[in-house]
């Protein structure tokens, strides 16, 4: 099966009106395209590095709040400049973007303007019809735009073996990178507790780089929303490579091509390297042996009665359970229940209350600590 | 952090009930509707309780002055429905109650859009002439003062050309009610030199980096007039805007001008979370701020209205009406539940709570606001025993700019004049009245003139708001729409409160994922022709151009000009700025009310620094998707 259109959809900096995006979003997917979707009031600078580490093939951008002719036209200049001009841009705006700054755009490089009472459907053929193969790049592929590619191609032809061969390529001995598996239900708070911890990466060590590879739940031949870059603020730094995965009909929270895209980037000189599973059941065992180094369950304090502690499998396994959300009222009592179940497995299984929706969360200080300073795994020779 | 700063006592919050205050809501409404049935069954069992009832409603019928419309025909100034029956008069005084009368389903104050009265018969049974045209004089008993309750939203380029355009509006009004709107840079608490947002200087609103833009921007208006207000759509930032105003009036005339400065800043944070993306800090410390700056105003600015509760904001991002209504209200009674939490006097800053909806074409509007008031009212009375102030929903409206169609733009002139027609019969305080033009760019002054006068045209030149108080309120089908919507909100309540409440909804993103539900079903239905939009999926003449419209552009000479301003700004304070942001954020770390410190770190510091600052010791906003 060929791989979906890969594009990324984003609203400009001071500029909020996501309702618009949202719609299309949708319809994209619906007709099989994978929206990797960074979100509202965003620099074009995040703009480009997001459609770079994440090899899209065009941008689209929906722009209400005007400025619009400066802003496309600075996507593309820092497109050329990072040596990735051979992404597209396409956009629209309500009736706010007349024929005139349309044409002024076209002749900027922009690829085409939507204008007020073009259908979603007529979107979608454009879209079908001209991004579904690349253009042709000419310049010599910089650092982040070659893995980039370099993944890209993994996540192909994991698409084209058959599923039972996908363990094949693991080769996870001598990597240069930490890498870290986070894994728990959807809502338990993830992502957010990612972002804080890279923002701990980045004011702590001023020279580390992270990567992130993020999962959401997709359907093979189908599209997928990969929204977790919209929600981070911390991650938009080009110190931070992030690239968001569609788990394209795997089920375990994991894609296809996961393990060997992982195996690149750990080889690839980044001191971290987050795997962000799916929001996950029970049963879910998403990391192999020896897949990570290091294994943080994260979970919400409502997960129920006691009993269904009994039943999350990740409890035995985790190197670290992070109880998210402890400011919700079961807090205290869920903190104690999972203690509790933690000693039944004689291991030494850490525990930390986080709350990662506030700033400078001491929970969160601990964990970093905690991942930091745990000797496992391999960590690069420091650059100066 | 601590949001509610305030003593609670312990034993209120949890022996009380543990419903939450939302959920005791939909209790007092359900209360209030079992009520007036009782009131309805003593009308007519009860003989002398229908007898006094009967008596008032012929005094209020005897007493209700008798105006004459150009023609010389003789109406009444408040109309009744023709009832005699004890019961059917408990119904209406207690279900609906007239005009500025509790639970105001009818209007928030007594005459709203009348005429001044002047050479009208005094009385159905009298003959005395009235010649009173002091409109201070219509201020007892409910009156409204006398202001036209036009109100246009308007900021571009420059605080000069922002204030240029504000005479051209005012010029030709009695009182000056102007409405501001801020560039997207403002609106995010980013300075104008910030990298990357050179083409956003003045799009969409005015820049306003500093104090001096905000002298600028008001310049020549005298702020402390009682004819004067200023009303400013902005909320992330909202307080720090709220101290440049200050600040700016202080410059101008002195520091006895604050208790006497007149107005609305936008201020809502649930709102800004739920539906229109312009949060830049955490949510706990955005309601922080905001309700360290209610608490300054309601002490210091008794004529302010800090907080404009908005549903326009979540009807324009594509919630139903009553999704719209059921999250406005709710965010309100969460703002009330907290600045009650800090024991500021719930008649103090109740009366200075204002709301904003929004006002489209589905049939939901012909009783939305009228509805939300009564709700309103007896929440506050009932759950929060708010006095006869602090129960009323005073009510900003505009039409809906969703409804405005780029392709053949001229109809949008027919639509906003159905929406305007309906924010009137919604007794609405004021109103802003959409721009043709606004598909496309920030209203030019063409379209904005005719905008303008639509509402003149409708509340001065037609007869049918300025005689007769109720002229088209109480139609049976216009009581069939407010008792399916009332009971749409209390329901949407019921859901709301078992998500634990507005803040816990919101955090979990409940209401966004609502309104995103709504706003694609309703895309859907413009391609599926549930929908039909004139001039787009039916009646379409097939040309497909776009209109010659005179577009609002801030060239780039301006842009400069801004940077240039703010540059020197900077310059000039940098010594200053420094100590007040550090005295800030100490402030701010200590937990003390932000509200003075930002006062004295407007006069030397950029909205941007401030942000900056702020957002160093409380974090940024996460966006939601």
């Amino acid at each position: 099966m060929a791989s979906p259109i890969r594009i990324l959809t984003a609203v400009p900096i001071c500029d909020g009106h996501d309702s618009a995006i949202n719609t299309i979003n949708l319809e994209f997917i619906r007709h099989g395209i994978e929206v990797v979707y960074l979100g509202f009031h965003r620099y074009a600078g995040d703009i480009v590095r997001a459609a770079i580490q994440e090899d899209v093939v065009a941008i689209g951008i929906s722009s209400y709040n005007g400025g619009h002719v400066e802003f496309f036209a600075e996507v593309i200049r820092q497109l050329k400049r990072r040596g990735a001009s051979d992404i597209a841009v396409f956009g629209g705006g309500g009736g706010t973007i007349t024929h005139d700054d349309a044409s002024l755009m076209k002749g900027k490089g922009v690829d085409e303007i939507f204008f007020a009472g073009t259908s979603l459907a007529d979107m979608v053929d454009y879209v079908k019809k001209h991004y579904g193969k690349r253009r042709k790049s000419r310049a010599k592929l910089k650092p982040d735009l070659l893995l980039a590619r370099k993944l890209t191609q993994l996540e192909d032809a994991a698409g084209k073996r058959s599923p039972r061969a996908k363990h094949q390529t693991s080769s996870i001995k001598h990597r240069t990178s930490k890498v870290i598996g986070i894994t728990g239900p959807g809502g338990a708070g993830k992502t957010t507790l990612i972002d804080e911890l890279v923002l701990r990466f980045l004011t702590q060590d001023r020279h580390s780089r992270i990567a992130i590879l993020s999962h959401d739940p997709s359907v093979i031949g189908e599209g997928a929303l990969l929204g977790d870059r919209a929600t981070m603020i911390n991650s938009q730094d080009d110190r931070v490579f992030m690239r968001s995965m569609a788990t394209r009909g795997q089920a375990g929270g994991l894609s296809p091509a996961t393990e060997s895209c992982l195996n690149l980037l750990a080889h690839s000189g980044f001191d971290y390297v987050i795997i962000e599973t799916v929001g996950t059941g029970q049963e879910a065992l998403p990391f192999r042996r020896q897949l990570v180094d290091q294994t943080i369950l994260v979970m919400n304090p409502d997960y129920g009665a006691r009993l269904q502690l009994q039943k999350i499998v990740m409890l035995d396994v985790a190197d670290i359970v992070v109880v998210n959300k402890t400011d919700l009222e079961r807090a205290k009592a869920a903190l104690l229940e999972i203690e509790q179940r933690l000693t039944q497995n004689k291991r030494k299984q850490q525990i930390v209350a986080t709350v990662a929706k506030r700033h400078r969360d001491a929970g969160v200080d601990e964990l970093y600590d905690l991942i930091t300073q745990d000797g496992a795994g391999a960590r690069p020779p420091r650059r100066e | 952090m601590a949001l509610a700063r305030g003593r609670r006592a312990e034993s209120e919050s949890e022996s009380e009930d543990t419903m939450s205050k939302l959920g005791q809501v939909v209790e007092a409404v359900e209360k209030h509707g079992r009520f007036v049935v009782d009131q309805v069954k003593r009308a007519r069992s009860d003989e002398k309780f229908g007898r006094e009832l009967a008596e008032r409603w012929n005094k209020i019928k005897a007493e209700t002055p008798i105006t004459r419309a150009p023609t010389g025909l003789p109406l009444p100034r408040l109309a009744l429905p023709e009832i005699d029956e004890p019961g059917e008069i408990a119904r209406y005084l207690f279900g609906d109650g007239l005009p500025g009368e509790f639970p105001f389903l009818n209007g928030a104050y007594r005459e709203m859009y009348l005429e001044p009265l002047q050479n009208i018969d005094q009385g159905s049974h009298g003959n005395k002439r009235s010649t009173s045209t002091n409109g201070a004089k219509l201020q007892k008993n409910g009156a409204r003062p006398q202001e036209e309750p036009t109100r246009l939203f308007s900021g571009l380029m420059l605080a000069e050309d922002t204030n240029r355009r504000f005479h051209f509006l005012s010029a030709h009004q009695r009182s000056k009610r102007l409405s501001t709107a801020f560039d997207g840079l403002t609106l995010y608490g980013i300075d104008s030199d910030a990298e990357g947002v050179f083409g956003k200087i003045g799009e969409g609103g005015v820049a306003v980096d500093t104090v001096e833009d905000m002298v600028r921007l008001y310049d020549g208006f005298d702020l402390g007039s009682p004819e004067f207000s200023a009303s400013m759509t902005i909320s992330g930032p909202a307080p720090i805007i709220m101290a440049m105003y200050i600040a700016a009036a202080k410059r101008r005339f002195g520091s006895g001008i604050v208790p006497k400065l007149r107005g609305t800043i936008q201020s809502d944070i649930f709102k800004e979370v739920q539906a229109q993306n312009e949060t830049i800090f955490p949510i706990e410390a955005s309601l922080r701020f905001l309700c360290d700056m209610i608490e300054w105003t309601a002490a210091n600015m008794p004529r302010w209205y800090p907080v404009s509760i908005s549903g326009y904001h979540i009807g324009e991002a594509g919630s139903t009406p009553v999704q719209q209504a059921a999250y406005t209200l709710s965010n309100g009674f969460a703002y009330v539940e907290l600045l009650a939490a800090r024991d500021i006097p719930v008649d103090q800053f109740g009366p200075r709570l204002s709301f904003f909806l929004d006002c489209g074409l589905d049939v939901e509007y012909i009783a939305l606001a009228r509805v939300s008031r009564k709700i309103w009212a007896i929440g506050m009375r009932d759950v929060f025993s708010a006095g006869p102030r602090a129960q009323m929903f005073k009510l900003h409206t505009q039409t809906s700019g969703r409804s405005l169609i780029a392709a053949e733009f001229k109809n949008n002139l027919t639509r906003t004049a159905a929406e305007l027609m309906l924010a009137y019969m919604n007794g609405t305080n004021s109103c802003h009245s959409n721009s043709a033009d606004e598909p496309f760019t920030t209203p030019s002054e063409e379209w904005i003139r005719l905008a303008a006068h639509g509402q003149a045209i409708l509340l001065e030149e037609s007869g049918i708001f300025k005689h007769t108080m109720n002229m088209l309120s109480g139609s049976p089908g216009m009581k069939a729409v407010e008792r399916a919507v009332e009971k749409a909100i209390l329901d949407e309540f019921r859901e709301i409160e078992s998500l634990g409440g507005v803040l816990a909804a919101v955090e979990n993103r409940y209401q966004r994922s609502q309104i995103q539900s709504a706003a694609h079903r309703y895309e859907e239905q413009i391609y599926d022709g549930t929908r039909p939009i004139v001039g787009l999926t039916r009646y379409r003449n097939g040309s497909d151009e776009m209109p010659e419209i005179e577009l609002a552009r801030t060239p780039r000479s301006k842009q400069r000009l801004q940077i240039e301003r703010l540059t020197k700004f900077k310059k000039k304070n940098a010594d200053k700025a420094n100590r007040a942001l550090d005295n800030l954020a100490q402030v701010v770390d200590r937990g003390e009310n932000s509200f003075p410190a930002l006062l004295e770190a407007v006069e030397v510091c950029s909205l941007g620094q401030i942000t900056g600052r702020l957002q160093e010791v409380v974090g940024r906003f996460r966006p939601m998707v």
